[in-house]
């Protein structure tokens, strides 16, 4: 069994009348890259916060590496790597000048600390902007410098809040493969976003929050197991008379059927073959299509089917 | 740890654009502005130069001769006289190589071709030579035209009860006021730095804060050496300021320089002690934090009167408090003292002041960004 690296326990985190989290507990194990997944405002970094003991917090326990967290535990924090959602650099300083002087915050020996930046400027590959000032890089470099200030280091545990907001794809990509190596380098990781597809792409587990509580926990097939979607079938169809839906939704597996005037969409709880069944209903009525999507449930659906709510729509605090 | 910080604290203020405007250009540009501005002013009251004249002689007057003589000799003379015709005259007047034309006849008579300082002195001295003629003519009708210009010398002697004692060998020039203001004017600019220090190391001010607070470094440490390398940097500003102002500018600051390079040392440490303390308080963002200690700064300079020279004068009669507690004010008080003044009691008195302001904004400052952990981020 391997070591349990963060354990938080019914945290309550209040400010005023509104609570943003609510008795949130969760348990990461060694070499997870555990997702965080939730809306903006659903208390994703309050948790982040609290858990680095930057934010006070009303009620209770926080654990890492197995001792308890305080702002003074310094041997804690060494192992700890943080990248924010926010970019925090020094404008005034290089590429290689910020990498160094963040490295130094944790590593005294400059040799070592030399060794462990020329590392991360290559794992991020800034090489090629390593006299730049930040100003001058695109947000995709900027973010890179800012992942590379926060794992110089070599940490034990990765902490990474919305590392990808307004990243373009390649920068994103670049990213998410960075955390996946660092994570077979042997690095813990948790990953807070509210895109559910890079949380699908490289998490092993996943915890959904919402309103400051966690609604569900799980790997991604886990996740999707708790939920009645299976498939997802869109079909482009200008003229769907009510009878024919009535018949598609008639089928079996099929729960749910949605018309909107161009689009048929179609929900099914199991099976296979809904898609030939559903087509096969259109063209024994003789009714034209286009365009025809069949998709497996995502972490959207899961959230969807729990919440009342996509995950996409859902307002923050 | 702390070395490491205050490494790149130097590197971080020495290259930041706010630093090297407030700080290290504008003290050049509105030191040489003020140099431009009023140097001319200072050297025509201070250097007074002779006065250029042409004299054309109408009718031979010995009064006349001896006046002029009186006026034209010396390292103190008044005027610096060309004896030409009439044509001669009006020709150096109007190329500018005379202020004036002095007609001596009968009567003395001046002939100018515009307004100035020179001209009504010119002006003063032809009614002078008038008064003198007419006194030394009736004097002159009972004795020997040879003892006119010993009588000359002695009606133009001021005769004084009163001893001249200066109460200070300084430079008393109200002009070098606008300099020690100027120096002021950049130990208070180092509240910015200052600003950057607390608003950088309190995680619920900035993100840079938030990721040193999570790092292993202890928050004394990050503070100390962060402030450390803004009094070391504000230090070689003031030194760096003054050193411009006096051997590049030329302007004379005083008897007692090494006190200067201290005292706005002491005030470079109290902008940058002000600035952490503004920094420290509240959640306003960085950027308002920082529009507000650049308001307070410039108003603190208008109060000493850097924008308008006789502030301070109307403050002493209107509200002389104000003066008293005014940092700006303390500190240009304290060069004005320094060089004033052949004692050290005011000078001092206004450094106690400075060195109370310091450790009261360096202690609540402290005391405000000291903890740790935060109600919200």
């Amino acid at each position: 069994m391997k070591p349990t690296i963060v354990k938080i326990e019914n945290l309550v985190k209040r400010y005023g009348e509104l609570v943003a989290l609510d008795h949130f507990s969760l348990e990461i194990k060694e070499g997870e890259i555990f997702g965080l997944l939730g809306p903006n405002g659903s208390g994703k970094t309050t948790t982040i916060n609290c858990l680095l003991s930057l934010l006070s917090y009303d009620k209770g326990d926080i654990e890492v590496f197995g001792k308890p967290m305080k702002p003074t535990s310094y041997d804690i924090k060494r192992e700890i790597g943080v990248i924010m959602q926010n970019v925090a650099v020094l404008d005034e300083l290089t590429v290689r000048e910020n990498i160094d002087y963040f490295c130094g915050l944790y590593i005294r020996d400059k040799a070592k600390r030399k060794e462990y930046v020329d590392e991360a400027i290559r794992f991020v590959g800034l090489e090629d902007f390593v006299n730049f000032r930040p100003q001058k890089l695109s947000g995709g470099l900027l973010r890179r410098l800012n992942i590379a200030c926060g794992i110089a280091h070599k940490p034990k545990l990765i902490i990474l809040d919305e590392p990808t907001v307004a990243v373009d794809p390649q920068s994103r990509n670049r990213i998410l493969e960075g955390i996946q190596e660092l994570n077979r380098q042997g690095a813990t990781v948790i990953y807070t976003s509210h895109y559910m597809e890079e949380v699908e792409q490289i998490c092993t587990r996943i915890a959904i929050m919402d309103h400051g509580r966690k609604i569900a926990e799980g790997t991604k097939e886990e996740l999707k197991g708790m939920i009645r979607n299976t498939e997802s079938v869109s079909i482009e169809i200008l003229e769907l008379p009510d009878e024919i839906r009535e018949k598609i939704a008639g089928l079996p597996h099929v729960y749910e059927t949605g018309y909107d005037g161009d689009r048929l969409t179609v929900r099914c709880s199991g099976g296979r073959h809904n898609l030939i069944r559903i087509l096969g209903v259109l063209q024994e009525a003789g009714l034209g299509f286009g365009r025809v999507y069949s998709e497996l449930p995502t972490l959207n659906d899961v959230f969807l089917e729990i919440t009342g709510t996509a995950l996409r729509d859902a307002k923050g605090e | 740890m702390f070395w490491h910080n205050l490494k790149y604290e130097f590197r971080v203020t020495i290259r930041n654009k706010d630093f090297i405007m407030w700080l290290m250009l504008f003290p050049i540009v509105l030191g040489t502005l003020f140099k431009v501005a009023f140097g001319s002013i200072y050297e025509k009251n201070d250097l007074f130069s002779a006065i250029p004249v042409a004299v054309v002689k109408t009718a031979e007057n010995p009064i006349y001769d001896g006046v002029l003589a009186a006026l034209t000799e010396g390292d103190d003379a008044a005027l610096s006289v060309t004896f030409v015709n009439d044509e001669e005259a009006k020709k150096l007047l109007f190329d500018g190589k005379a202020d004036g034309i002095l007609y001596l006849g009968e009567k003395a008579e001046l002939s100018v071709a515009g307004s100035g300082m020179s001209q009504t002195i010119l002006k003063e001295i032809t009614a002078r030579i008038g008064v003198y003629e007419t006194v030394l003519a009736d004097a002159t009708a009972t004795m020997d035209p040879g003892k006119i210009e010993a009588s000359l010398r002695a009606l133009s002697a001021e005769i004084n009860a009163c001893r001249e004692v200066p109460f200070t060998e300084a430079n008393p020039n109200v002009y070098v006021q606008f300099f020690y203001n100027l120096i002021g004017m950049v130990a208070i600019c180092g509240s910015m730095s200052g600003l950057h220090v607390a608003t950088n190391n309190q995680a619920n001010q900035s993100a840079l804060g938030a990721r040193k607070n999570i790092s292993p470094t202890p928050k004394w440490i990050n503070l100390s050496a962060d402030l450390t390398g803004s009094l070391v940097s504000q230090a070689v500003c003031m030194v760096m300021s003054v050193t411009f102002i006096r051997f590049i500018l030329r302007i004379d600051l005083g008897r007692n320089l090494p006190l200067l390079y201290a005292a706005a040392i002491l005030s470079g440490c109290l902008g940058v002690t002000l600035g952490f303390f503004i920094g420290s308080i509240g959640r306003l963002k960085h950027e308002a934090k920082s529009a507000i200690s650049l308001s307070v700064s410039l108003f603190l300079c208008f109060l000493s009167g850097l924008m308008v020279g006789n502030m301070k004068a109307i403050l002493v009669e209107k509200a002389p408090w104000v003066n008293k507690i005014n940092p700006v004010a303390v500190m240009s008080d304290s060069y004005y003292c320094l060089n004033m003044y052949s004692d050290y009691r005011r000078f001092l008195e206004k450094i106690v002041v400075m060195l109370i302001y310091v450790a009261v904004f360096t202690m609540l400052g402290i005391l405000f960004t000291r903890r740790k952990k935060y109600a919200s981020i």
